[in-house]
């Protein structure tokens, strides 16, 4: 589905460049759930915004299902973004004035589905991530944990081919982290839908079936677990 | 768009101290903008009624000669075929009055003022019977009583007496010249004191009557003026064209002059303080644009990372525009209505009440020929441009910072602290 080729990408930091990737190859299938670890400042971010064409890269190639996405423009990329991709965030980024339910829909309503067909799907996928009966809470009223399932949910609902999700456990303490892990490790297998999450949290990768490591903006390791 | 509008909303609602906040800065702008022109438009809606019913008629008949020389008040060029002139107006069934307006030494003595002394005053003989029908004295006699044909009695103005220490039945004694050129010294007494909402007038003017004025000027049926009335609602240039088209043929050395054209220093005058009046009003609106862009650029910047989850989302840039430019616009709306609504309020109860200027014109000139009570005046177009312009302010000091944000990439964002 998604193929990295030799993907590079430096950030200048005052006159020093910083090589967040220095030619990255990686391929991944339709419903994978897999994990990219390695320490802070391997380049574990960078890879997930190029990957969610939220950052560009300066030299390789991003094919997604055989089309190259380098050459989309912004507007392109948006509606790119809107059809085939799903973002968890760390800080959950849910937008603070509207419900549960509204988070969800927003992500629907973006795409255009009719009031009904948006009603019922973000009623459907609530109940899924198992926030039945808090659907008008709104971000403050929810536990982290509450409010990352939202989030899941926010990802999930428009049936995107992939999710890309940065640290999604990082703020959680490790009993919700781990509810959250199994709740998205179960929609992968229930849905088909790809996950792609970083960490470095040893827990988190043990619920992947490919891990991931970078070091120093490179692969250096790619395991597959049955 | 329903999304976009309950978003922009609720953003509105949730920062509720700073949506009230910004809107009270544009709301205070407003009110002031509304009320100073409101309060300017009045004070010149009651000058140019001041001129015309008390000081230069609708327009008047000169001679040309005595146009050019008018604020000498000198007795060399009046209108000598008068008579025939009066007949003309009269057949038009025109409202008209004569005046023979000349410059006196007035003189009081001591006993029964605290003292000697002479002031020059601007004298204006009047026609008893006929000067009501083109000016407004007759009902601002605040003292004694108005004038009486033939008498050798003097009407005061209320600043004029109270400088004097004068009191109806004082004496007075005016010098001035004939017409032809000598001295002449009129004892009358004041039989009246007027209040006359007109500064100029009221600071220096005194009136008698016409027929005196005849005597002792010498004039020989000639006067150095006659005022026309036109209607209130007329349209004075071409009510001027067409008296003029009457009488330039049978009077070639008379002209008619429309009040605009008599009081050019107040045109002037009103012109310049307008311009520096809507400086000041630009200067209002700049410091409530200061204080709503100031807002809106800490509303936008701490919400830097919402719009990057919006951003990455897929939501279009043009749609995540919109939704920060309509919470302006709502800013805008509130702030626009509070604006109006204090405004007017400020403004119908000064309609209503007037300002009291009497201490502030008494002693100072302040070109417009208003005193005492100042009203301002409704102006609705202002309030309505002032309503539109509110929004429009809103909207526009929202859009800078927006595109900033725009312009950052979306991992910046998604970073933003």
């Amino acid at each position: 589905m998604i193929q990295l080729k030799k993907i590079k990408k430096t950030y200048p930091m005052g006159d020093t460049p910083v090589h967040a990737l220095r030619g990255i190859d990686i391929s991944i299938d339709e419903g994978e759930f897999l994990s990219v670890a390695g320490p802070s400042g391997s380049g574990k971010t960078t890879l997930l915004n190029i990957l969610g064409c939220i950052d560009s890269f300066d030299s390789g190639e991003y094919l997604f299902n055989g089309d190259s996405i380098k050459d989309k423009t912004k507007r392109e990329l948006a509606g790119f973004r809107r059809e085939n991709l799903g973002f968890i965030f760390q800080t959950f980024n849910l937008i603070p004035v509207l419900t549960a339910f509204e988070n969800v829909s927003f992500a629907l309503s973006l795409l255009e589905h009719r009031d009904e067909e948006i009603k019922k799907q973000t009623y459907n996928i609530l109940r899924e991530v198992g926030l039945e009966g808090l659907e008008e809470r709104k971000p403050s009223e929810l536990s982290g944990g509450q409010q990352q399932r939202v989030a899941i949910a926010r990802a999930l609902v428009k049936k995107p081919k992939i999710v890309l999700a940065d640290e999604p456990t990082a703020n959680l303490d490790s009993k919700t982290g781990e509810s959250v892990l199994q709740l998205m490790a179960e929609l992968n297998k229930k849905y088909g839908t790809t996950f792609f999450f970083s960490t470095h949290d040893p827990m988190v990768m043990e619920y992947a079936s490919r891990v991931i490591r970078l070091h120093d903006g490179e692969v250096t390791e790619d395991t597959r677990r049955n | 768009m329903k999304f976009l509008l309950s978003l922009a909303w609720k953003n509105l609602s949730r920062y509720r101290r700073r949506t009230i906040i910004t809107a009270c800065a544009l709301a205070v702008g407003l009110t002031l903008f509304i009320f100073t022109d409101a309060l300017l438009k009045g004070m010149e809606k009651e000058s140019e009624r001041n001129l015309i019913w008390y000081e230069t008629s609708s327009a008047k008949i000169l001679n040309r000669e005595y146009f050019n020389d008018r604020k000498l008040l000198t007795l060399t060029d009046p209108i000598n075929e008068y008579q025939a002139l009066h007949n003309v107006l009269r057949e038009e069934s025109a409202d008209f009055t004569p005046r023979i307006v000349f410059s006196a030494e007035l003189l009081v003595y001591e006993d029964p003022y605290p003292g000697d002394g002479s002031l020059m005053v601007k004298a204006a003989a009047v026609s008893p019977e006929s000067d009501d029908s083109v000016y407004r004295f007759q009902e601002t006699v605040t003292e004694g009583r108005y004038l009486e044909k033939g008498e050798d009695g003097i009407l005061l103005g209320s600043w004029l007496a109270e400088d004097l220490h004068a009191e109806v039945g004082y004496p007075v004694t005016l010098v001035t010249r004939t017409k032809s050129g000598y001295y002449q010294t009129i004892d009358m007494e004041i039989v009246g004191i007027y209040t006359c909402p007109n500064p100029y007038v009221n600071r220096s003017t005194v009136f008698l009557p016409i027929s005196s004025a005849m005597e002792y000027l010498e004039m020989d049926g000639s006067v150095t003026e006659v005022g026309v009335k036109f209607p209130m609602t007329a349209d004075i240039d071409k009510e001027a064209e067409d008296l003029r088209t009457l009488i330039n043929d049978i009077f070639p050395d008379l002209e008619v002059y429309t009040w605009k054209e008599l009081a050019p220093d107040y045109i002037q005058l009103a012109a310049g303080k307008q311009a520096g009046s809507k400086t000041i009003l630009l200067l209002v609106l700049i410091i409530a644009v200061v204080g709503i862009s100031n807002t809106m650029l800490m509303a936008i910047y701490e919400r830097v990372r919402e719009l990057g989850m919006m951003r990455a989302l897929g939501m279009d840039d043009r749609k995540i525009r919109r939704t920060f430019l309509l919470e302006a616009a709502g800013i805008g709306f509130i702030g626009s209505l509070l604006g109006i609504a204090l405004g007017s309020l400020i403004t119908w109860y000064f309609v209503n009440n007037g300002i009291d200027m009497t201490a502030f014109t008494r002693n100072m000139d302040i070109g417009y020929r208003t005193s005492g009570i100042m009203r301002p005046a409704w102006n609705f177009s202002t309030i309505i441009i002032s309503f539109i312009a509110g929004i429009l302010i809103s909207v526009g000091v929202a859009f800078v910072p927006t595109r900033r944000a725009m312009k950052m990439e979306i991992a910046e964002c998604l970073r933003h602290q």
